[in-house]
């Protein structure tokens, strides 16, 4: 099979660009892949695996796509996914949801003031007219992204017209459910066992770890908090690597907090750079609330290097089994965070056992291999989708062109022969009316 | 029988393929029924129009007329052989080419280059698959269209021929100096094969092409072309001409050259052949191959310049030969029994 894929690449400072580049070898051992991408540059590593193709949103070279089987759109809450969202939109493809909440990805793709009224638009058709003065306020920054996230996630607009969709958590799958009927498939977020290395020294100080990109939602204040109260903290070190929501904030945190000698910002760092430092840390700590619902493949580099965590028991987290995590409470983050630490401190053959649980989990779950199978496997049902998504437009088409001329309390029997037809075109008709 | 013909037609776009349709009906006519073409107005961009097009002749009610029932419906184009009616027959001129074998085609791919373009073609190829076996009978009007509806719908189709237009009216006069070459001018017929070909022959073999182009334009373009090639002089450009002074030409050919990429039937072929001239065609020409034998009837060479020209020269060169595979043209054909009486028989039946 040919695939198109439409990913952000390393060196871009977003996870999905990892997890394409750590998805490569075992998704070109099983298809074609042709990589796509608007960044000017990418790491030539991801070369060894798969052609690269800059691309332009506005002008794409339609026929080089139509050649490959199938075009794959990786879909994210972030400013990386706004043009790969906007080709999804001309060329149906297999949609990949990496975050089910993706209000800051629609207000970003609608940030020209001429796009407003098409955001407002939007916003209204999916969830009416107070989602429309939602839309309004967020997009002027005066409501937050949490609210938005919460209400109204903007879900729908990534996966309309898809011809399959695959989400990575259970929440993500109901919610997709709910607003589309196209080939769905849940498949756990790949990540490939990190290479073996020397045990780690477990002997203080421990060296904590937090990376990622360090949205509002990772919840870094409260972990300083902490740390500056937790009575043993000259036995911890805690090392944020990634990009921060707001560096100079959390540089005078540190300071106010007196934890200069404590926690180093490194900020965002090389792959090897980071892997380096998974494998010399002896505790990550992965915080989301609220979770965007997204599975964290920061918490499968965890994983992958034997390495224990400690995790908030929402959306996907709190499914995870209880020896591979340890769970941190929304709103008690002190008091979980200093149990967990003393814990540490007083018993780290347990935290050893975690985090060898949970590279075992890894594994068993998380496999390149088997996700590259699963999402070969919808691509092969999504080219069957294709007559039945050119037929829902055709239906489309026709019920406006109707509305026209038809009176709004019309029988639906006005509209039977044009739907009988529309299906008999697609299908034969044996699926019934479109 | 009151029966319709249902054929789709570019506007101001006129072939084979609507003189195929015009035929049909004198024919029907001329054995007792009252018959009639409906022309679905065909428009192939952007690709969205495509399936609205197909959504139209569906929905169209042409089983009764006026109170009176119409008995029998016959299609010969897409999409209007999608047009329902309990008693239809298939006689298809061809398929949306673009869906199909012209994809990807260099020149001629036109959906491939359309974001929309996998998910109109899926729909044409669901369409067909599902909607032309309905149909009481499925005919083709040449082994190639024949076999593109097996390859690409898995749907066999019984082959019938029909004789071109005026067909009785063909003959042979003395020969003068040219090889006539009458078609639509464009990049499917390769008139630019042959003025490449032009180029390589030893002998000065001159061309008359008779036909107007599709696009505005490109006659310009071939015109360019034959002066690049230094052809310019030895070619003749008559335009469109009228079906005597066609016939006419034909009659004084040394031979015909008619070397298209794939065509589905060819009236050219036939239409030399019942002029007694030599046709010259390529091994890619699709329809033309199934009456051209090689070095019986004509000569099938490959479709580049160099082998064209070969075969241009040895046409030029032999006169004596070319005659003879004339003759041979001409009585194939009339072993073969093309005839309108046996369309109409068969269709019917």
């Amino acid at each position: 099979m040919k695939l198109s894929w439409f990913s952000p690449l390393p060196p871009a400072q977003t996870a999905v660009a990892q997890y394409t580049a750590r998805l490569l070898p075992a998704l070109c051992r099983q298809a074609t892949v042709t990589l796509w991408t608007d960044q000017m540059d990418w790491d030539a590593q991801v070369e060894e695996y798969a052609t690269v193709r800059r691309y332009d949103p506005d002008c794409a070279q339609w026929a080089e796509l139509n050649r490959a089987d199938m075009s794959v759109y990786h879909i994210g809450n972030s400013q990386f996914h706004g043009a790969i969202w906007r080709v999804s939109r001309e060329a149906p493809g297999v949609v990949v949801l990496h975050d089910v909440r993706l209000q800051d990805l629609f207000r970003s793709v609608h940030q020209e003031s001429e796009q407003r009224a098409e955001y407002l638009d939007v916003a209204e058709e999916f969830y009416g007219v107070r989602g429309r003065n939602a839309a309004s306020d967020f997009w002027r920054d005066t409501l937050p992204s949490a609210y938005m996230a919460a209400r109204y996630p903007f879900t729908p607009l990534a996966v309309a017209g898809a011809l399959g969709v695959v989400v990575h958590t259970r929440e993500s799958y109901l919610a997709v459910k709910r607003s589309s009927d196209c080939p769905l498939v849940h498949a756990a977020l790949p990540h490939p066992l990190a290479a073996p290395r020397p045990r780690r020294s477990w002997a203080p100080p421990y060296r904590l770890i937090l990376f990622g990109y360090i949205d509002w939602n990772r919840r870094l204040n409260e972990v300083l908090q902490a740390l500056a109260l937790f009575p043993e903290r000259g036995r911890l070190r805690l090392d944020v690597y990634g990009q921060l929501f707001n560096t100079e904030d959390a540089r005078a945190r540190v300071r106010a907090l007196g934890l200069d000698g404590l926690v180093t910002l490194h900020g965002f760092v090389p792959t090897t750079q980071l892997d380096a430092a998974l494998a010399g840390a002896h505790l990550a700590i992965n915080l989301r609330s609220p979770t965007m619902g997204e599975a964290s493949f920061s918490q499968l580099q965890i994983w992958a290097h034997g390495l224990p965590s400690l995790v908030t028991p929402a959306g996907w987290y709190a499914a995870l089994p209880g020896e591979v995590v340890a769970f941190v409470r929304p709103e008690h983050e002190q008091a979980d965070l200093h149990a967990h630490w003393y814990a540490l401190l007083a018993d780290p053959e347990r935290f050893v056992r975690m985090g060898e649980a949970g590279r075992r989990h890894l594994d068993a779950h998380h496999t390149p291999a088997a996700y590259a199978h699963a999402i070969i496997g919808l691509a092969a049902e999504a080219q069957r989708c294709r007559a039945d998504a050119a037929a829902r437009q055709l239906a489309d088409r026709a019920a406006t062109e109707m509305s026209v001329w038809l009176p709004p309390a019309a029988s639906p029997e006005v509209f039977r022969q044009a739907a009988t037809s529309i299906a008999l075109l697609a299908n034969g008709g044996r699926d019934g009316d479109a | 029988m009151r029966i319709l013909i249902a054929t789709a037609q570019v506007p101001f776009v006129w072939g084979g393929a609507e003189a195929h349709a015009e035929g049909l009906r004198a024919a029907l006519c001329k054995e007792g029924h009252a018959a009639e073409i409906i022309r679905v107005p065909f428009k192939g961009y952007p690709p969205q129009r495509i399936p609205e097009q197909m959504l139209a002749c569906r929905l169209l009610d042409v089983t009764e007329s006026c109170g009176a029932p119409i008995d029998m419906l016959i299609g010969l184009k897409f999409p209007a052989y999608l047009i329902p009616h309990p008693n239809k027959v298939l006689w298809i001129v061809h398929q949306y080419r673009m869906a199909y074998e012209l994809w990807d085609h260099p020149l001629l791919g036109e959906l491939i280059h359309f974001p929309a373009g996998r998910q109109v073609r899926a729909l044409i190829h669901a369409a067909d698959r599902q909607l032309i076996p309905q149909a009481r009978a499925v005919f083709a009007n040449s082994q190639t269209v024949a076999g593109r509806l097996k390859r690409d719908c898995d749907i066999d189709a019984t082959v019938l021929y029909h004789p071109p237009p005026h067909a009785e009216q063909f003959a042979c006069t003395a020969c003068e100096e040219y090889l006539f070459f009458p078609s639509r001018l464009n990049h499917l017929k390769r008139q630019a094969l042959v003025l490449r070909a032009l180029a390589h022959t030893r002998l000065p073999v001159r061309v008359r092409f008779a036909g107007w182009a599709d696009e505005p334009g490109y006659l310009r373009e071939l015109q360019r072309l034959a002066g690049d090639v230094g052809v310019a002089r030895r070619v003749e450009w008559l335009g469109l001409v009228d079906e005597e002074e066609k016939r006419r030409q034909y009659a004084r050919a040394l031979a015909v050259v008619f070397p298209p990429e794939d065509e589905d039937y060819g009236y050219v072929t036939l239409e030399s052949m019942l002029s007694s001239k030599a046709v010259v065609t390529c091994t890619d020409s699709g329809g033309p191959l199934e009456f051209v034998l090689h070095e019986r009837t004509g000569l099938v060479v490959d479709p580049t310049p160099a082998a064209l020209a070969a075969a241009l020269d040895r046409v030029w060169g032999a006169r004596e030969q070319a005659r003879a595979w004339g003759e041979a043209g001409r009585a194939r054909y009339d072993d073969l029994a093309i005839s309108w009486r046996t369309v109409v028989r068969t269709l019917l039946a």
